[in-house]
């Protein structure tokens, strides 16, 4: 029998209880230091309300400002300049210049090589259409809307200003003559 | 704890009182919270404008006869000096000389031209056409550069270019926006 395993609480058969704490028993310096005593009381409740509603409105904060695309899209072999008198990024169709590549959202759209070997500025064909192309794309999709012609470039800043203006102008050929020049912000 | 107390119970039926479990919300709410944090992209990209000044589409009606403003061509051809050379159409009005002194900024190789910046803002002071908020055109500045120039250095003359800055009325507001519009020169 001493070898079973006791019964668990809820299995025990029910008997008249055995003596217990009570108030009875003079415990009253417990109770009176928890009251405080004559001093401030050492009971406290947590506010849990307005912790709560804290929290929710860090949730809200953080669930309005993110961005399920993740970070912009920057190639690691473009080293980007870095600028003072800066505006905001905006949401238009990025074209980055990364060695001899010319890359439009990610997507090859020429080279650079024909500019470098001809030392003038030239119109990259390649670049023009497929940003011609998604011009044409957007006025299908919003055809109320005024196209607001913004392209970003992303150009590392060992790169020929030759190339650049090539580049800008090609962009501003294409129907997009507002060009930003995507750069690092340095504090003022 | 918070509960709801509606004082059921009775009669043998269930109780209509209940607690709201408190604790695992919380715990749910930091949760989200650090995922979010975690997950939240402070990016410190940014960008600098320049516009293209390409004609827009043939019209039927002759152009109207426009006034010749004042445009600021900066030119930063040379390794010592640029120029500043203010220009009514093709009429020279104004040339000026600043010593090129890159000032380096950062541990990348970043540089900027504070001798540039105080200058064109100098000029702008004293030459610039338009000021007043409500005017939604601005003052001109051409970039004039060398082929071989890097991309690093135009951009610190760009952003020395865009160092003067004016008040800009819009949507019933008055914010401080550069004083010029920068576009490239084609030669």
């Amino acid at each position: 029998m001493s070898s079973e395993k006791p019964l668990s609480r809820f299995h025990q058969p029910i008997s008249v209880p055995g003596r217990r704490l009570m108030h009875s028993i003079p415990l009253s310096f417990v109770r009176r230091k928890v009251a405080g005593g004559g001093q401030r009381s050492t009971n406290h409740d947590v506010p849990l309300i307005p912790f709560i509603d804290f929290l929710l409105c860090i949730v809200c904060f953080l669930l309005a400002s993110f961005s399920a695309s993740g970070e912009l899209p920057v190639d690691k072999n473009v080293k980007l300049p870095n600028a003072e008198n800066v505006m905001d990024m905006t949401e238009a169709p990025m074209v980055a210049i990364t060695g001899t590549q010319i890359l439009v959202d990610g997507a090859p759209a020429g080279n650079t090589r024909a500019i470098e070997e001809a030392n003038r500025l030239q119109r990259v064909d390649e670049l023009f259409n497929v940003l011609k192309n998604k011009r044409e794309l957007w006025k299908q999709i919003n055809p109320s809307k005024e196209f607001p012609g913004v392209v970003v470039l992303q150009v590392d800043r060992k790169v020929q200003a030759l190339v650049v203006k090539s580049v800008f102008q090609t962009a501003a050929f294409a129907g997009y003559p507002n060009v930003s020049f995507m750069v690092g912000r340095m504090g003022k | 704890m918070a509960g709801i107390d509606t004082g059921g119970g009775h009669g043998g039926k269930r109780a209509t009182n209940h607690e709201i479990p408190l604790i695992p919300f919380i715990d749910f709410l930091l949760c989200l919270v650090a995922f979010l944090l975690v997950t939240a992209v402070w990016s410190q990209m940014a960008r600098i404008n320049a516009d293209a000044r390409v004609p827009g589409p043939p019209k039927d009606e002759p152009p109207e006869e426009q006034k010749k403003e004042k445009q600021l061509n900066v030119e930063m051809k040379g390794d010592t000096k640029f120029q500043l050379v203010w220009k009514e159409g093709n009429t020279v009005v104004n040339t000026i000389d600043v010593d090129r002194k890159p000032v380096p900024t950062g541990t990348n190789g970043d540089i900027r031209f504070p001798d540039l910046a105080k200058k064109i803002e100098d000029e702008w002071t004293a030459n610039g056409a338009h000021r007043a908020g409500s005017d939604k055109k601005f003052d001109l500045a051409i970039l004039h550069t060398d082929n071989t120039t890097p991309f690093s250095d135009v951009i610190a003359v760009i952003d020395a270019i865009y160092s003067p800055k004016r008040d800009f009325d819009f949507a019933g507001k008055s914010e401080k926006v550069p004083s010029f519009n920068v576009t490239f020169a084609v030669n």
